[in-house]
């Protein structure tokens, strides 16, 4: 038995599942259409971000660059020197490549080594962590020239 | 239009959606189905005013499309499970209840959802638990030969469904982190990249545990949602095609093995290709020929709401499990081709916004969990709507917000939250710089 009043309600739930979809549909469309973050300036928020994916992966081999760490203020160091780090090394408050005198740095506070293509940064289980450009570092980070190290007070710069 | 503004718009075709199909189903049915069962369409409908009132004071720049495509959906399972059983429909409302209890519960505590990056062993190891959990003795049960069901006192859950949005957290936060050397710290041996052992040692052993658990707990649908969120997360990590390539080479080989050595997989696929065999359409291809012949029936408007025939009156089976696995194909029975297809269409918006919500947010783990999340929950729609037409071998995987079931519920609400969340801050941060 069909009644009327039902295949009515069928149509009219239809009607309005369709009228739904296409208004959704439509301020979707409208919204793709402008501009990721409205025009305005992308700041990215963390440490990687400044070099997204999708730009510049590729590397040239850095046996063919001249990476170095470059002293911006550090205590027990020469600002403006300049370390090679072809080879990697480690940063830290004991016996390591580069000594810095600061009570909040660990004994071996960060490595930089190479990884492949590039050199990586990566955190030694300090008591206080590593920032790169300002966000605490998880696990090793790529380095890009111009890239801000800051451990406690101290910051070092990378360049190649 | 405010976006809270928009969204409360957007719920008004929701609630038409359950008085029409509420009144239709009462209509056709009235010798059993009764007047009170009528309120569970006005609780659904409170739950969802409620949702909408929490959300303009918790998540004021959140998405407003996310929570009216989800309640639309809502409200097309219920009508449908109100009409297959009444008791049902309670039931799953109650679950709405919990649902969006679970739901506020996320948004309030996770508020900074990315601390979650910080506990993503912990998670990872969690989710695999729990997908072992169906397998333990006592607390286990089985669903038609799968092990997919944990049974503690009066509570039964699915664990697949929640560690689903585990296994995307931990991917998403180990990506955001090691992505960049997955693509910059390969080597390219033999024209073939190559990534680093190192870095994609502990993605593989999570993946691979996660599979074998799958394979342990004999759930096919699952398994192959897992994997392809894994792949899309991949691409989305590292840019590169290569990866999915291999990822699917890989898959094809694991596919191929598991068909012509598992009995079991085997059985699926043989029912996959000839269900309507001599033999095989009165057992194994009973659900699925069935599934087949309700859809068609259905025609370009479908029979109507409360029409389709579920079971004769002698007791004999026309639609099997017509409330979980093949939900679908009674909607395409009663609704018809325009019906199955304004569905889909509700999937494939939900999907859209997830990925602009993906795109628009500013930091690497709020895009990858956004991309993943999405990706996960468009998989378990393929699965279960390409299981029910037969484009792939039937599995039970639920139908998100539609089928009956309370962990598929809450897990989805916890989902819709996490979305929500990440919108409200990609969102927020736009505004503030726009002025």
């Amino acid at each position: 038995m069909l009644e009327p009043a039902s295949v009515a309600l069928k149509f009219a739930f239809l009607a309005v599942l369709y009228l739904f979809l296409l208004w959704v549909a439509r301020s979707s469309l409208r919204d793709l259409r402008r501009p990721i973050g409205g025009g305005v300036q992308v700041i990215p928020t963390d440490a990687t971000g400044l070099h997204s994916a999708v730009v510049g992966l590729e590397h040239e081999p850095i046996g063919d660059l001249d990476p170095r760490l470059r002293v911006e203020r550090a205590s027990g160091l020469i600002g403006g020197d300049e370390y090679d780090i072809l080879e990697g090394l480690v940063i830290g408050r004991g016996e390591v490549d580069v000594r810095i005198e600061d009570v909040f740095a660990s004994s071996r506070h960060a490595k930089i080594a190479p990884e492949g293509n590039l050199l990586v940064l990566e955190d030694l289980g300090s008591t206080n962590g590593t920032f790169l450009n300002g966000e605490v570092i998880r696990g090793p980070q790529p380095l890009h020239p111009g890239d801000r190290i800051t451990i406690g007070d101290n910051e070092f710069t990378y360049w190649q | 239009m405010k976006a809270r503004n928009r969204e409360l718009f957007g719920l008004i075709p929701a609630s038409l959606l359950v008085v029409a199909g509420f009144t239709a189903v009462f209509i056709q049915r009235q010798d059993q189905v009764s007047n009170v069962s009528l309120t569970y369409g006005a609780l659904f409908l409170g739950l969802c005013l409620g949702g909408h009132f929490f959300l303009r004071f918790a998540l004021p720049n959140a998405d407003p499309y996310l929570f009216p495509l989800f309640a639309a959906l809502a409200s097309i399972g219920l009508v449908m499970i109100y009409r297959i059983d009444e008791t049902l429909a309670r039931q799953q409302a109650q679950w709405f209840v919990i649902g969006l209890a679970c739901f506020a519960a996320t948004i309030i505590f996770l508020r900074d959802y990315r601390k979650l990056e910080r506990y993503r062993y912990l998670i990872a190891t969690a989710s695999i638990l729990l997908l072992m959990a169906p397998r333990l003795p006592v607390i286990g049960g089985t669903v038609n030969g799968a092990y997919l069901a944990v049974d503690i006192g009066p509570l039964t859950f699915q664990p697949a469904e929640f560690a689903k949005i585990g296994i995307v957290i931990f991917l998403a936060s180990y990506l955001r982190d090691t992505r960049q050397l997955l693509v910059q710290g390969s080597r390219r041996i033999l024209g073939v990249t190559i990534p680093p052992l190192k870095q994609f040692g502990p993605l593989l052993v999570v993946w691979g545990l996660a599979m074998l658990m799958l394979i342990f707990i004999r759930d096919l649908g699952s398994s192959l949602m897992f994997f392809g969120a894994f792949l899309a997360l991949l691409y989305v990590a590292t840019n590169r095609l290569s990866f999915v390539v291999v990822g699917l080479g890989m898959f094809s080989v694991g596919a191929w093995f598991f068909a012509s050595n598992l009995a079991y997989v085997q059985d699926r696929v043989d029912i996959w290709k000839d269900p309507f065999g001599s033999g095989v359409i009165d057992n194994e291809g009973y659900q699925i020929a069935q599934s087949l012949f309700a859809q068609a029936d259905g025609g370009v408007f479908g029979v109507g709401l409360g029409q389709s025939l579920l079971d004769l009156p002698g007791g004999a089976v026309i639609i099997p499990a017509p409330d979980t696995d093949l939900i679908y194909a009674v909607i395409t029975n009663e609704l018809g081709l325009v019906g199955a297809c304004g569905v889909i269409l509700l999937y494939l918006l939900i999907v859209e916004r997830g990925f602009r919500i993906a795109q628009l947010a500013r930091d690497s783990f709020s895009t990858l969990l956004a991309a993943g999340l999405t990706a996960v929950f468009a998989l378990q729609v393929f699965v279960i709507i390409g299981g029910v037409t037969k484009v792939i071998p039937l599995t039970g995987v639920t139908l998100p917000f539609i089928s009956y079931g309370g962990s598929s519920i809450v897990a989805n609400f916890v989902l819709l939250a996490l979305l929500l969340l990440i919108s409200e801050r990609a969102r927020s941060r736009e505004r503030e710089e726009a002025g």
